[in-house]
């Protein structure tokens, strides 16, 4: 079951890097993201799931469709076909380095105290990571003025 | 109040792009400045006394409630928050002028403070899940800063700088997930306390290699540089600043270090890589630099190779090294943000960056030409000035430890840097005034102010380099050296 839901994950990742056409990659990320989420709900995680699926298979997939919709189709950029021949060998191998690595770690991995899931997801957000929600904002606050910064319109003088 | 050093650009940022609609100019370029007046007086007054008063860790109370926030504060903390606090005032005073022509003033200062931010924050945590993301706090506002210009080169370069870093970013979190599932811990002390007890040699092993490339990458390190000399010289020159003075020593060897010292634990096979590593960065940066027409690409190698003397002295790993390493990123800090900026007013009054172009400017830009050359001296290691006696530190580092090989390299490479920094200035601005220069002038008040400080500071840290090394290197040095015993007890829960 794990390694369906797992093997589903990794496929549909790889589709989404080799497929041309963008929207379909997006749709094929947003599946892959689906497949995450399903993990984490097997793995008792609740949380991160619904996170995974409402921010990363909804949100982020409507900001793509959206963003492909609104930009014009130049066609005219031809791409390289490098990465088509180069990622499958990476890819390969990533696969036996991790699968090298991972067979002599797994087993060695201590199982984590189960605290944290007793306790309410409120209150490992609010008084465990504190510290981390001061700098969630620092990078919500860096992504939106950035955003801000770009689509401006150039205050720059003609050069 | 340490925590005032993250909150109060933090907050101060979330309220300029609101006050850019009042005024334009006028106030954001004073509350830029004094919140860093008031970042770097409140480091150098109060900084001092809160670290001798022992107490490392600090917990945050809000209206008498305690707030878990845990931060620490040891002299090699405080050593970076007083480096990021002066040059990141040099170049908010500069940003004063350079950034006019730019526009959207209020958001670049915005942008800026919550870089410094996430450095400060970064450089304060206890724990290494925090410091991933007050990684991505200044990488996230340092992405957008790149850009700033709009221009075709800004953005590529942004976009290769953005690739790059979330490859690093995957790196970092995959090892902090490993140690957390080996350990069960994520704050320093525990997790150094976790792996004494596991005798886990090939898990720990896995970690240092991931964070050696993911760090080794922000720090750009020699195979893992590419992505510098694109990003460094397509930002704004303020940011070039920052970026080389600053950002890569914080978020690649300030992290690195203290989790490889005071974590992991300092070894000889760590010891070798980064000595090997150290050596291929200078001398690959350094020859790589004598090729360059572009000034600020020049300074981006140039950058690449002082990175490798700061990680070849701190792979060495004895107490002189550490010292001279830690020297070497103030000095570093100093002069590289003085060069960069030297080269945004060179690039604001002729409008290029090509050194084949430029020409005896120094006789219409005296200050900028002159401190220029301060900078260049103190990099290349001349004396009185800074770089000299970090540079010697570390040479004699080297040989104290027998390691000749690596000593004789670092001697050369010097000869190298000072060759290439002295072509810059034969090129630019000495020899005969290009005619199309003939009405150029020297760069506006605030930015001739603001390298005319960094030229002093240049200078100051040479000529008093006994006061600097005592008050403010040795602790620091001292915190390393102590190795993992300092993270057991020192930040000791």
């Amino acid at each position: 079951m794990h390694i369906a839901l797992l093997a589903g994950l990794v496929v549909f990742s790889v589709v989404a890097v080799l497929l041309r056409d963008l929207l379909k990659a997006a749709i094929s990320l947003a599946v892959a993201s689906i497949f995450l989420a399903v993990v984490f709900f097997t793995f008792n995680a609740p949380y991160i799931g619904v996170f995974e699926i409402s921010v990363v298979a909804g949100l982020i997939t409507v900001l793509f469709v959206s963003t492909i919709a609104l930009t014009k189709d130049s066609g005219d950029v031809k791409e390289s076909k490098l990465p088509v021949i180069i990622f499958p060998l990476f890819f390969a191998a990533f696969l036996i380095v991790d699968f090298l690595v991972m067979r002599s770690l797994i087993g060695r991995l201590i199982s984590i105290p189960g605290a944290a899931e007793q306790r309410t997801f409120g209150d490992v957000f609010w008084y465990q990571r504190t510290f981390d929600l001061v700098a969630q904002i620092g990078v919500i606050f860096a992504g939106v003025f950035s955003v801000l910064a770009l689509f401006r319109k150039s205050g720059r003088k003609d050069e | 109040m340490i925590v005032l050093f993250i909150v109060v650009p933090l907050v101060v940022a979330s309220l300029l792009p609101l006050i850019g609609k009042i005024s334009r100019r006028f106030l954001p370029d004073l509350l830029a400045n004094l919140t860093m007046v008031f970042l770097l007086g409140y480091a150098l007054t109060s900084g001092r006394q809160l670290v001798a008063a022992g107490s490392a860790v600090h917990r945050i109370f809000f209206m008498d409630q305690p707030v878990n926030i845990v931060l620490a504060l040891d002299a090699f903390s405080l050593f970076m928050i007083v480096t990021i606090a002066l040059v990141s005032l040099c170049v908010t005073l500069f940003s004063i002028d350079y950034m006019e022509h730019y526009g959207a003033k209020a958001n670049y200062y915005a942008l800026l403070l919550i870089m410094i931010a996430g450095m400060n924050g970064l450089v304060l945590t206890n724990d290494l899940f925090t410091i991933y993301l007050f990684l991505e706090v200044a990488a996230v506002a340092s992405y957008g800063l790149v850009a700033f210009g709009l221009g075709h080169d800004e953005l590529e370069a942004s976009f290769k700088y953005l690739m790059l870093s979330s490859v690093t970013s995957a790196f970092i979190l995959v090892s902090i997930a490993v140690i957390f599932g080996f350990t069960g811990r994520v704050d320093i002390s525990g997790v150094a306390a976790g792996f004494a007890d596991l005798k886990a040699k090939y898990a720990v092993g896995f970690c240092t290699a991931l964070f050696l490339a993911g760090f080794g990458l922000k720090a750009a390190i020699v195979p893992f540089h590419a992505w510098l000399p694109d990003a460094h010289p397509s930002a704004p020159a303020p940011i070039s600043a920052m970026l080389s003075g600053l950002l890569i020593k914080v978020s690649g060897i300030y992290a690195m270090t203290r989790i490889f010292f005071n974590v992991f634990g300092f070894n000889a096979a760590l010891s070798q890589v980064m000595l090997y590593l150290g050596t291929i960065s200078i001398l690959a940066g350094a020859l790589l630099a004598l090729g360059q027409n572009d000034l600020k690409r020049m300074l981006a190698y140039s950058s690449i190779s002082q990175i490798g003397y700061i990680v070849l002295g701190l792979g060495l790993g004895t107490p002189l090294g550490i010292l001279g390493a830690l020297f070497h990123v103030l000095n570093h800090a100093v002069a590289k943000s003085l060069l960069f900026l030297n080269s945004g007013s060179v690039q604001q009054a002729t409008g290029t960056r090509a050194l084949d172009a430029m020409g005896g400017l120094g006789k219409r830009m005296p200050f900028t030409a002159a401190t220029t050359v301060i900078g260049s001296l103190s990099i290349a290691g001349v004396p009185p000035l800074g770089g000299f006696w970090s540079k010697l530190i570390i040479v004699i580092a080297l040989v104290e430890a027998r390691q000749y090989g690596f000593a004789v390299i670092a001697v050369l490479a010097g000869i190298l840097t000072l060759w290439y920094y002295l072509l810059i200035q034969r090129r630019a601005f000495f020899g005969k005034l290009n005619e199309t220069w003939q009405n150029v002038k020297e760069a506006p008040f605030w930015m001739t102010f603001s390298t005319v400080i960094l030229g002093l500071l240049c200078i100051a840290i040479g000529v008093f380099f006994p006061l600097v090394m005592k008050t403010w290197i040795q602790p620091a040095a001292a915190v390393l050296s102590a190795g993992i015993i300092n993270a057991l007890h020192g930040m000791g829960f």
